[in-house]
């Protein structure tokens, strides 16, 4: 999921007086079919055994693992396919054939998990271990619990023999964390036709989940339909240095702190797109107040000037309505007693969809506004170059009725009056790949964390287990809808 | 030595320097001292004394003893003694007579690091090339160290009798280690080492500029050695939503207040006196300058022109400067901490202390923490309170053969009292309550400093030529 996860917002929402009471615990008995939770657990426990780091894990493991399952539960052998561009690194591709009265619809989920070290966990992170009402391990959250859910959904599906409106295809896949070879990547440049779609849904979601709740309350659903461009940029200051006895006033360090402040002050311009807006208008519906009024004011033309600035004192809703930058390193000097003959700062940016990396470098320099100050860009792979790409973040995937209507009848019939929120992404997912081939895609995952609890990436992460079951049964039941007509 | 001096300044003095006349000593003496003063350095120089496995001090401290013995020092006057079998001292004594407390000359015999790969010679062998000599501590400090001693054994051939006894000390760990010679003498032998006054020779003193001398230096105070650490912490967070209430920007904003700051401007006597000798050879508009800083209060403008100067602000404020930053532990993760290093050099008679409380003022900012980094990396919450010595009073027993001697050796060149901004081994014997002076006659271009550094040397004439020089000025010194 989401290298960069982000919250949703949170003391936004009236949920006392627009959710009904159902929804203030979390039920197991919705109806679920215990076999499929049995067996969804059972594939869950599978997947966080094998060990998919990229330092000493193995993909393709637990890629052949799944493959077993689906050739044992009757798919043929032809729509099971693992590939990929390196031993460890391959991918599951399956396929559940419908009717093909519609093109397909691609479901994809990484199998890569981000590293865990026994002695910073409470439990063994690569044991699937229940407690106290949750499951720990590596990646229960991001994302082997959506991979088991849609893997479970699949076998359902084929056990029962249902055949949809359109194919079904699944792909399991490595390295959305990092690492050389990232499976959506490599599936959409050389077996395109393998995963060809109508659109995406993306399990990973926000960061592997979808809802947002508050002691267990669902809170909302954020449908992602777009996310931000990550980009580093690198600071650097250098100075011919000297003795620290003999300080003067050009100084690198304080070169650069001066030019930080500019960058701290900094606002990037308020700009929405159709998701963001879409997003601002369905919060209004589900806020009060100011908040509520402030949300509505955003979205007219022109937009309130202060309404903008009093949403933008929350960092998460700043964060949907332009792009971001912050510092996050700083390093300078190389002695004690010398003045610093450099330093530098990273600062990350976050850019909104429409925008390219140069074209924020370009704004960083302005802003620094001091020729002293060099702005580099700084690649995934951590080469630096002096202008960055003229990559621009994709465009929004349009909110297709035929992916949106079954969600939201499904969303209502799990959870009556969960408000469906339109989202963007503050960090990249799969989904960049899928949307760079022109395939709408969507972060879809019925799995609730509540917004103080994400885990994701850190230690002991975890989910709750009524919210896995709920989140399969949610999956399963929307895919039937999707796929019904 | 540990630090730069202050008075590195470029006074506009134009000098030119002459070869010392032959004076009433004889010249064949005079070339067998400096014969000797070669074999000493070339001996010292061949002697790892690295604080590192591959050095010892000890077998430089007793090759030295057996010069002083073949040269009829009398055993019960030289001691090789310390704490540590590779760290051990030696402290030998020309005795004379008793009329007044002993001149101790002290000079470290341990040199920082050099590694054969890095330099163009081997550092460990005195080579001579192109009219200099090459070899770690040519300069920083075995030249000296076997001036002084060709300087003893020559007054002890002569069979001269100085008027108080002459002690010399040859010493360990001044660069670092755990066993620093002079404070170790100093708390477990002190009459062995017990002085009216102290020269040191952990500096050269004659400062040219293009090949001509400026002035001589002679330092007299030094200014405190301090880190601090300067730390905000945060709870950090993903860096896809940014909140205001940054590790780094709050850092930098600290440092930018810390940027504007000047500590408040302070003479002492020696600061003072340095300012009244330099303004006799400065150009007309830097003399007035410093007259007009000299006055009293000081005068406002000068002290402003006086201040735009790197050299002149730190001889007369306690300066600080931020040094290192480290913040941040991911690209895409907001900072969960914000470190700098700020040193300061703080004006003697001012404590590290309150020199911390005086950083958090300026930084005014309770997120920002300000702890004081110990030379050996701990960190304290609190600062030493007490403060750097006092200058000592410019005797005139040291100053007045000085003044003479360099004005003879180079006519014209003054002595231009100094502070130093680092830290030597000056410091101990001040904090005994000895008056040091630290000079060491070499003729040396700050700009081809190489103390420390690669490729380490010193002119081959200036040698010779400081070699007489000490020994004279040893002679005037112990003279009456």
């Amino acid at each position: 999921m989401p290298r960069f996860p982000r919250h949703l917002p949170a003391a936004l929402l009236v949920t006392a007086l627009l959710i009904g009471a159902d929804l203030a615990a979390d039920r197991t008995d919705d109806g679920a079919d215990a076999g499929a939770n049995a067996l969804a657990h059972d594939i869950f426990r599978q997947l966080i055994e094998i060990d998919t780091t990229d330092s000493v894990g193995n993909v393709t493991t637990a890629a052949e693992a799944m493959a077993q399952r689906f050739l044992a539960a009757g798919f043929p052998a032809a729509d099971v396919v693992v590939a990929g561009p390196e031993e460890r690194k391959k991918n599951l591709v399956v396929r559940l054939r419908g009717t093909g009265k519609h093109p397909p619809v691609l479901l994809i989920g990484h199998l890569d998990v981000v590293e865990a070290r026994r002695e910073d966990w409470s439990t063994d992170p690569f044991q699937l271990i229940e407690m106290d009402g949750y499951f720990y391990g590596r990646g229960v959250l991001d994302m082997k619990s959506g991979d088991a859910i849609m893997a479970t959904t699949l076998l359902r599906m084929k056990q029962e023999g249902y055949g949809g409106s359109r194919d079904i295809i699944l792909a399991l896949t490595a390295d959305e964390e990092g690492g050389c070879c990232n499976g959506v990547e490599w599936l959409v440049k050389n077996h395109r036709p393998l995963i060809d779609a109508e659109f995406v849904l993306n399990h990973d979601g926000v960061v592997g989940y979808s809802i947002t709740s508050e002691h267990g309350v669902p809170q909302q659903f954020a449908l992602s339909a777009t996310e931000k461009m990550y980009g580093d940029y690198q600071l650097t200051v250098t100075n011919r240095g000297g003795h620290s006895s003999l300080p003067r006033p050009d100084n690198a360090i304080y070169e650069l702190a001066a030019g930080l402040l500019n960058i701290g002050r900094y606002s990037f311009p308020f700009e929405l797109n159709a998701i963001t807006r879409g997003y601002f208008e369905r919060m209004a519906t589900v806020s009060r107040g100011q908040t509520a009024a402030d949300m509505r004011a955003v979205t007219r033309t022109p937009p309130d000037a202060e309404a903008i600035a009093r949403l933008s004192r929350d960092p998460e809703l700043s964060s949907m309505m332009r792009t971001t930058c912050v510092a996050t390193r700083l390093e300078g000097g190389h002695a004690n007693n010398a003045l610093p003959q450099r330093a530098r700062a990273v600062v990350n940016c976050r850019i909104l969809p429409g925008h390219s990396k140069e074209e924020v470098r370009q704004d960083l320099v302005r802003v620094l506004n001091d020729p002293a100050i060099t702005v580099r860009y700084v690649a995934d792979d951590g080469a630096i170059s002096d202008t960055a790409p003229e990559q621009r973040a994709l465009p929004p995937s349009p909110l297709l009725p035929s992916m949106l209507e079954p969600l939201q009848s499904t969303v209502a019939a799990i959870w009556p009056g969960l408000p469906v929120v339109p989202f963007m992404n503050a960090s990249a997912t799969d989904g960049i790949y899928t949307r760079a081939a022109g395939l709408p895609t969507y972060g879809v995952a019925g799995i609730a964390v509540d917004r103080d609890d994400v885990r994701a990436h850190g230690r002991d992460e975890r989910v709750r287990v009524t919210s896995f079951y709920r989140g399969n049964e949610f999956f399963y039941r929307y895919l039937k809808a999707l796929t019904a007509q | 030595m540990t630090g730069g001096t202050c008075a590195r300044a470029v006074a506009a003095a134009l000098l030119l320097a002459v070869v010392p006349g032959a004076e009433a000593a004889a010249p064949d003496a005079a070339s067998a001292s400096n014969a000797l003063a070669r074999e000493l350095l070339a001996q010292l120089i061949a002697i790892n004394t690295t604080d590192t496995p591959r050095g010892n001090v000890t077998t430089a401290a007793e090759a030295m003893a057996q010069r002083l013995r073949d040269a009829g020092f009398a055993a019960e006057d030289i001691q090789v003694l310390g704490p540590s079998e590779r760290k051990k001292n030696l402290v030998v004594r020309l005795r004379g007579a008793a009329s007044h407390k002993p001149v101790l000359l002290i000079g470290h015999l341990d040199v920082v690091e050099a590694r054969r790969e890095d330099w163009s010679t081997d550092p460990f062998q005195l080579v001579e090339k192109d009219g200099d000599f090459y070899g770690r501590g040519t300069l920083d400090m075995k030249g000296p160290d076997a001036i002084m001693l060709a300087a003893l054994i020559r007054l002890k051939h002569e069979g001269w009798r100085p008027a108080r006894d002459i002690i010399l000390a040859l010493t360990a760990d001044e660069e670092g280690g755990g066993a620093n010679g002079v404070e170790w003498l100093l708390e477990h032998h002190r009459p062995l080492v017990d002085a009216q006054f102290v020269l040191s020779g952990d500096d050269y003193s004659v400062l040219t500029e293009n090949g001509r001398p400026l002035f001589f230096e002679l330092v007299a105070s030094e200014k405190v050695y301090a880190d601090f650490q300067l730390r905000v912490t945060n709870k950090g967070g993903h860096s896809s939503e940014p909140v205001p209430d940054n590790a780094i920007y709050t850092l930098t904003r600290g440092l930018d207040r810390l940027a504007a700051h000047e500590f408040p401007f302070e003479l002492n006597a020696v600061t003072r006196e340095y300012y009244r000798r330099l303004s006799q050879i400065e150009s007309p508009e830097r003399a007035a300058v410093m007259r007009g800083i000299l006055r009293d209060p000081p005068d406002q403008e000068a002290l402003a022109r006086l201040s735009q100067d790197a050299v002149d602000r730190s001889i007369t404020r306690t300066t600080c400067v931020a040094t290192r930053l480290e913040a941040g532990q991911a690209n895409n993760a907001l900072p969960q901490r914000a470190e700098a290093v700020v040193n300061c050099r703080i004006l003697p008679g001012h404590a590290p202390e309150e020199v911390r409380q005086r950083l958090l003022q300026v930084l005014s900012d309770p997120a920002i923490t300000v702890s004081y980094l110990a030379s050996d990396g701990t960190l304290l919450d609190e600062a030493p309170a007490k403060g750097g010595f006092a200058p000592p009073p410019l005797l005139p027993e040291v100053l007045a053969p000085l003044d003479q001697l360099v004005a003879e050796t180079w006519p014209g060149l003054k002595v231009i009292p100094a502070m130093s901004a680092g830290a030597s081994d000056a410091t101990h014997t001040s904090a005994a309550g000895l008056p040091t002076y630290t000079f060491s006659p070499l003729t040396i271009d700050p700009n081809d400093d190489r103390e420390h550094g690669r490729d380490e040397r010193i002119g081959v004439a200036s040698y010779y030529q400081a070699n007489e020089f000490f020994y004279r000025y040893l002679k005037r010194v112990t003279s009456r």
